[in-house]
């Protein structure tokens, strides 16, 4: 298999999960965009002779700083527009026909509850501190082994470790019954 | 090991992003075929690095051709004439002005201004 088809397999496969990861650091959909998009082109231009099993911890070393680069820069964005008067909201995307179109069919009950659960929990994702959410996302949903999630944070795997469990108690408590009530 | 509640996190959050709508997934695809396009196509920005130093060598240029441009047409004409004006009043053999009779005060002048 060629290099550019490889690379093109491991960032389909990736670019759903880097996203959410993304957005719920960011909490904006544009800059989440943005992040993995530079992430998929510093990997392409900087590492894609690496062994393929070194994409994915390498991927997700590259989005996190980018996502830590952003959130530093739009406190500091922040801290000027306090100045400044405010603005309105964007809604730019509000008529596009794609960004309105159903990507997924469920039945509606199950539906209904998906909704509540996936709300619920993405809004106690955002509110953990960025350290816990990273070993979050990068261990149960990206589904990184310890070390693999270590590489990816630039830190050790017992800070991994315990930046995981504190993460898993503290959504557990706010998720326990919302998730009982899942099928 | 893996608990209940990882598992059904796992499972909402997989939920989520197969939820993604059309607008966001275009744009993922459109992303990675960029990404991609710099792997085929690497030697076609070669030039980008090199903007930096090309940009501070045509300001630096521009600055010499604009200081050069400002200064001599001005300054040196008038340099040479000054010279050439208190060469000429000062030589012996040089015709003599005065002697005109036309407007002796005005040589006067014009001697006590060069050697001012």
């Amino acid at each position: 298999m060629t290099t550019s088809r490889a690379l093109d397999q491991f960032l389909a496969s990736v670019e759903k999960r880097a996203f959410k990861i993304a957005q719920l650091g960011l909490r904006n959909d544009d800059d989440a965009l943005d992040a993995v998009q530079d992430s998929m082109m510093k990997l392409v231009q900087s590492y894609a002779s690496r062994a393929v099993e070194e994409w994915r911890p390498l991927f997700y070393r590259i989005l996190a700083n980018r996502i830590r680069d952003m959130q530093r820069r739009r406190t500091v964005r922040g801290r000027i527009m306090a100045w400044l008067p405010v603005r309105d909201a964007e809604d730019d995307d509000e008529s596009d026909p794609i960004a309105q179109a159903p990507s997924h069919d469920a039945g509606p009950a199950r539906r209904l509850e998906l909704d509540e659960a996936i709300g619920v929990l993405e809004t106690a994702v955002i509110e953990l501190p960025p350290r816990q959410q990273q070993a979050f996302l990068l261990r149960n949903f990206e589904g990184l082994d310890v070390a693999e999630t270590a590489s990816a944070m630039g830190c050790s795997e017992g800070s991994v470790k315990t930046h995981y469990f504190r993460a898993l108690e503290s959504l557990r408590a706010k998720l326990g019954d919302v998730f009982e009530g899942l099928k | 090991m893996t608990t209940e509640f990882e598992k059904r996190s796992q499972e909402v959050l997989e939920e989520s992003a197969g939820r993604l709508d059309g607008r966001t997934r275009s744009r993922l695809t459109q992303a990675r075929h960029a990404a991609l396009a710099e792997l085929e196509h690497p030697a076609r920005n070669w030039w980008r690095s090199y903007v930096p130093a090309g940009a501070a060598a045509a300001v630096a240029v521009l600055a010499v051709v604009l200081w050069s441009g400002q200064s001599n047409p001005m300054k040196a004409p008038q340099a040479a004439n000054s010279v050439e004006d208190l060469e000429l009043l000062a030589d012996a053999e040089a015709p003599d002005f005065a002697d005109d009779g036309e407007d002796p005060e005005f040589y006067e002048w014009a001697v006590g201004e060069v050697e001012s």
